[in-house]
């Protein structure tokens, strides 16, 4: 039968033992570029009219950061995967998003 | 490096080395027009991320797919219903599928697919530049000016064309800031993140009961893969490698706080999907958007003198049974190229009415037609996200394991229980039939 979630893990199932987000981004072939190519469009917006960070949210890379007392969030854009999930997201369309140019950033070998 | 001077040197510019854009040139590098492509990665394939799976219908008529670097074919396909300790699954595996063409379903990995695939277009002809991105398409005469090439961030870097295919792929920037098509919503997009576990062959096969190039495609769904998220998991084998992600509405990651990589982890370490991915090396991490709007979230597909193909034109289906995008892909592709090869007459001019081709063929083809079947899908999904990803799977799970129950009642018992939970579920005999009928097109 189904339990809640907060019950006991089953027993025998195996750990898969999850890298963590370093190691995930460790693993992965970047060509590194000076100059962000994310940004806030409006930084007074993230502090006026955000309350959900939905960037934070939704980032599968840990690129969007908000810590402590921080009104707008800090981007670790080395890490960004491009997706663009973040530009979709944000409910103010406040993120400012372009391509690395000439090919930087991430380069994936699989795909 | 230095950029030769392409303005004006060819009869049309493709933007983007994917399975879109690169079917799109092939096809018009065949058609004897001098074809550009151009592509922001290092090599084709390196900005590129899918599930998944090769559907080769199309692609089979323009190339010797037999050449192609494929990983597996797929010979079990599996829906598995997942609560978040229990799993209910279809798998199937007909002997149909062993046998050639393997009802063109095949892995394959983006990095050497799309490579090859762009090598392709380039031996019938066709001009490859990459690291080169494109950043704004060029217009004659002022913001509504007709599109008359594009923008790169080489130096100097106009290149002025007849005609633009813009297959950009998912965070479709150049074809929004062009107007050609409008910001996604949110609700329209899905998030999704994948890991390439490292495993030796071996291992895959026994694991997955595999022989040869045989392969699998894992799909799960309910609230054992992605939460309360719509959405689902997925399981892909390559060669010596296992695809592993999920993908889910981005609306839901926002507001249900359901972060991608905690929804990955979750995912791998549910029961019934630790034991097929436990103790593989994470050799690539990966992330990607899809475009999950249905019909209504396509754009025109022609304006200007520019054309929309692929995943910037929100080609891709997902009814929950079928989750399509690279077909779509290269039949756009295919068709724009077409479309381009019969307007463009080689002196500059470009027949508009010819363009209009593209969209009337696409239209008439599987692309819009199933999209245009399943359209009710997507709505019904978040409409009815509680049956579906929550209440279904536990029924499910509650009801088999009532009616297998092994114990010294008689089994009528179980059984009527087991119905009764399932009927439950559904809201009763009415209930069940309202939903049947809802769900009806998924089937027809």
């Amino acid at each position: 039968m189904s339990t809640t979630p907060d019950s006991q893990p089953l027993p025998d199932v195996p750990d898969v033992e999850n890298a963590s987000t370093e190691d995930r981004l460790y693993a992965d072939k970047y060509t590194d570029h000076e100059e962000s190519h994310l940004g806030v469009k409006v930084a007074g917006f993230c502090v006026e009219k955000c309350e959900t960070d939905d960037c934070v949210s939704v980032c599968p890379a840990d690129v969007w950061r908000v810590e402590g007392d921080d009104e707008v969030p800090t981007i670790a854009y080395e890490n960004c995967l491009e997706c663009g999930s973040c530009r979709f997201a944000c409910p103010h369309n406040n993120v400012a998003w372009e391509y690395p140019e000439r090919g930087a950033g991430v380069s994936y070998k699989h795909g | 490096m230095e950029t030769p001077n392409y303005d004006n040197e060819f009869d049309a510019v493709v933007v983007g080395a994917g399975l879109a854009g690169s079917a799109a040139a092939l096809t018009m590098a065949d058609r004897d027009l001098d074809v550009l492509v151009l592509e922001r990665g290092q090599s084709p394939g390196t900005k590129n991320v899918f599930g998944g799976v090769l559907y080769t219908p199309t692609i089979r008529e323009l190339v010797d797919v037999d050449d192609a670097p494929l990983e597996r074919y797929v010979a079990e396909k599996r829906y598995g219903v997942l609560t978040e300790t229990d799993e209910t699954a279809v798998t199937m595996r007909p002997g149909e599928w062993l046998e050639e063409p393997h009802n063109d379903s095949y892995t394959v990995l983006r990095g050497s697919f799309d490579e090859w695939f762009a090598e392709q277009a380039v031996d019938a002809g066709a001009t490859l530049l990459t690291e080169t991105t494109v950043t704004d398409l060029v217009r004659e005469g002022g913001e509504d000016g007709r599109v008359v090439g594009v923008e790169t961030d080489r130096p100097d870097g106009t290149i002025r064309a007849p005609v633009v295919v813009v297959a950009e792929g998912a965070n479709s920037l150049v074809s929004e800031g062009a107007g050609l098509r409008d910001h996604h919503d949110r609700e329209d997009v899905a998030v999704a993140a994948k890991e390439v576990l490292k495993f030796d062959r071996d291992t895959i096969e026994e694991r997955f009961r595999l022989n040869g190039d045989q392969g699998v495609a894992y799909n799960y769904f309910g609230e054992g893969a992605v939460g309360d998220a719509v959405g689902g998991g997925f399981i892909y084998t390559n060669k010596r490698t296992v695809s592993v992600g999920v993908a889910y509405s981005i609306e839901d990651a926002a507001t249900r706080r359901q972060n991608p990589q905690d929804a990955l982890d979750a995912f791998k370490q549910h029961p019934a999907v630790a034991p097929l991915v436990r103790g593989g090396r994470t050799v690539e991490y990966s992330a990607h958007a899809i475009p999950e709007g249905g019909i209504d979230a396509v754009p025109d597909l022609v304006s200007d003198g520019a054309l929309l193909a692929g995943d910037a034109a929100g080609l891709v289906l997902n009814n929950g049974v079928h989750l399509e995008g690279t077909n779509m892909a290269v039949e756009s592709g295919y068709q724009a190229g077409r479309a381009v090869a019969a307007a463009v007459d080689g002196d500059g001019r470009v027949d508009d009415r010819v363009l209009a081709t593209y969209p009337e063929e696409l239209a008439d083809s599987f692309v819009v037609r199933n999209l245009q079947h399943y359209d009710f899908f997507q709505e019904l999904a978040v409409e009815d996200r509680e049956f579906l990803f929550s209440e279904l799977p536990r029924a499910l799970a509650d009801a088999e394991t009532e009616y297998f129950a092994v114990d010294r009642e008689p089994k009528d018992s179980h059984a009527d229980a087991a119905k009764d939970r399932l009927l439950d579920a559904a809201g009763g005999y009415v209930g069940a039939a309202k939903r049947a009928w809802k769900y009806r097109k998924l089937l027809s």
